[in-house]
């Protein structure tokens, strides 16, 4: 299987799934009065983790541009307001993949699944840090109400992500080692 | 028993707005209206003139009345986030004097304190979305999804001699967008076979957090893993069908660029350079004491 058409593919594919989640709102969990935990960047930690930190990139451009769109043509709260700024959407988003497949890296050599975790558990940090970063820098809102949005959701966030990439990447992997199964 | 099915995910994808008037805007090529509408956004997050942008936010209001689009769901989505524009225009209002060396002050009280600048700098923020979200909604009524493409992948196939994988990356984005009714499909799925297993289903359901999350893993697991199951096969088909790469690709149809799509294009620049130099050249302040001598 041609590896370079493989990661255009998964590439694709990981970027319609992050799309989806935002255009349908089934990513959006929701947690405590109104806040809600996304889970749009754990298609880009995937897409790192399996096919490298340059399918992470593509990935965390689209999911950028489109949350940029979305937040643009179908606003539905403050922080679409923020989100049409390319330097607020896109511009952290490209970080996600190559952190993930960095920190996966690392971990690997010591075990696979806490390596998942970490991708996890980084990537979603990184999403965290570098948009809430971007916009205490804009001065859109003060310090401190950042530093309580991120822990209040970021963690949660992060363990979520961690969760999730660790069970579909674990489902994936059985799932190719078991050769002739049935798909349907 | 009213209305439509829990289960119906694709009604939830409202992104192809596109209203088919063959306007003006309509015709002209995509790749203007991209490139046109990246600068758009680049100086809108970026201008600091008012004037500059109002005038774009008006002559983008005319746009959509001449490409005769239903311009009302663009004004009426953008009323609807009044209410946060305002909410966050107060919030910079009130944080910017932290930051300024000499303010202005309007009006104080207590510790809040409201300054000219800061000001400028709330209705700043309310006219930078603005623009922008009528700038991309008219682009979306006037642009369809495989104009986007082609427009894209033209765009960018110039890049290809400076070794940056352009046609890669085209494609990528056209399968992002390809995949996504497959998506909605299974998902679809997905939630009536939980569903009749007992699973606690529907998309407009409100649960309790615990709930929900517990139900969230039999959907977006088999969700993922299907999906990469998909792009094994999609990898497997194109190779079936000799797909080599971007080498010596010819398209079916080829974009051609016409006298209108250079005016347009020309129009477009101009009008954002002269919201940029506005910027610039603090036209704001000129024109603000233009007026202030003739009163």
């Amino acid at each position: 299987m041609d590896k370079k058409l493989r990661k255009i593919v998964i590439a694709g594919v990981m970027g319609g799934i992050s799309i989806f989640l935002g255009a349908t709102r089934l990513g959006f969990i929701p947690y405590f009065s109104g806040a809600s935990l996304t889970i749009m960047h754990v298609p880009v930690i995937i897409g790192a983790v399996l096919e490298g930190p340059i399918v992470g990139l593509a990935t965390g451009f689209i999911f950028g541009i489109f949350s940029l769109i979305q937040a643009a043509i179908a606003p539905t709260g403050p922080a679409d307001v923020w989100f049409v700024n390319p330097i607020v959407s896109i511009l952290p988003r490209l970080f996600i993949g190559p952190v993930a497949w960095l920190v996966y890296r690392a971990v690997r050599n010591f075990r696979e699944i806490p390596a998942f975790v970490g991708a996890g558990i980084a990537g979603s940090l990184t999403n965290t840090v570098l948009v809430l970063g971007v916009l205490g820098l804009y001065r859109y809102l003060p310090w401190k109400l950042i530093g309580t949005i991120a822990v209040a959701n970021g963690l949660p966030e992060a363990v979520l992500s961690a969760v999730l990439t660790t069970a579909v990447i674990a489902s994936w992997r059985r799932i190719e080692t078991r050769r002739g199964g049935s798909s349907v | 028993m009213a209305g439509r099915s829990d289960f119906t995910v694709s009604i939830k994808l409202g992104i192809g707005q596109y209203v088919a008037t063959n306007s003006f805007f309509h015709r002209i090529d995509p790749r203007v209206k991209i490139v046109i509408g990246v600068l758009l956004i680049g100086a809108a997050v970026s201008g600091n003139s008012l004037l500059g942008l109002g005038l774009i936010f008006f002559l983008i209001w005319c746009g959509l009345l001449v490409s005769r689009v239903q311009a009302r769901l663009a004004f009426i989505t953008l009323g609807k986030m009044l209410p946060y524009l305002v909410f966050l225009a107060l919030i910079q209002i009130f944080t910017v004097p932290r930051f300024h060396e000499s303010p202005n002050v309007l009006w104080q009280w207590r510790i809040l304190i409201v300054t000219g600048q800061g000001l400028i700098s709330g209705s700043l923020l309310i006219l930078r979305f603005s623009v922008i979200m009528l700038g991309l909604s008219l682009f979306s009524y006037t642009t369809t999804t495989t104009q986007l493409l082609h427009g894209i992948e033209h765009l960018l196939r110039p890049l290809q001699r400076l070794r940056f994988p352009a046609h890669e990356l085209a494609l990528v984005v056209n399968i992002s967008l390809r995949f996504i009714p497959i998506l909605a499909e299974e998902a679809e799925k997905l939630m009536k076979a939980q569903a009749s297993r007992g699973a606690d289903f529907g998309i407009g359901r409100r649960m309790g957090f615990i709930k929900r999350m517990r139900r969230m893993f039999p959907l977006f697991i088999p969700l993922f893993v299907q999906s990469l199951k998909h792009a094994y096969r999609l990898v497997e088909a194109m190779e079936a069908r000799c797909y080599t790469g971007g080498r010596g690709r010819t398209n079916l149809i080829n974009l051609r660029a016409e006298r209108r799509d250079y005016i347009a294009l020309v129009v477009g620049i101009i009008i954002i350079g002269g919201l940029v130099t506005a910027g610039l050249f603090n036209i704001d302040a000129f024109v603000w004491r233009i007026f202030n001598t003739r009163v």
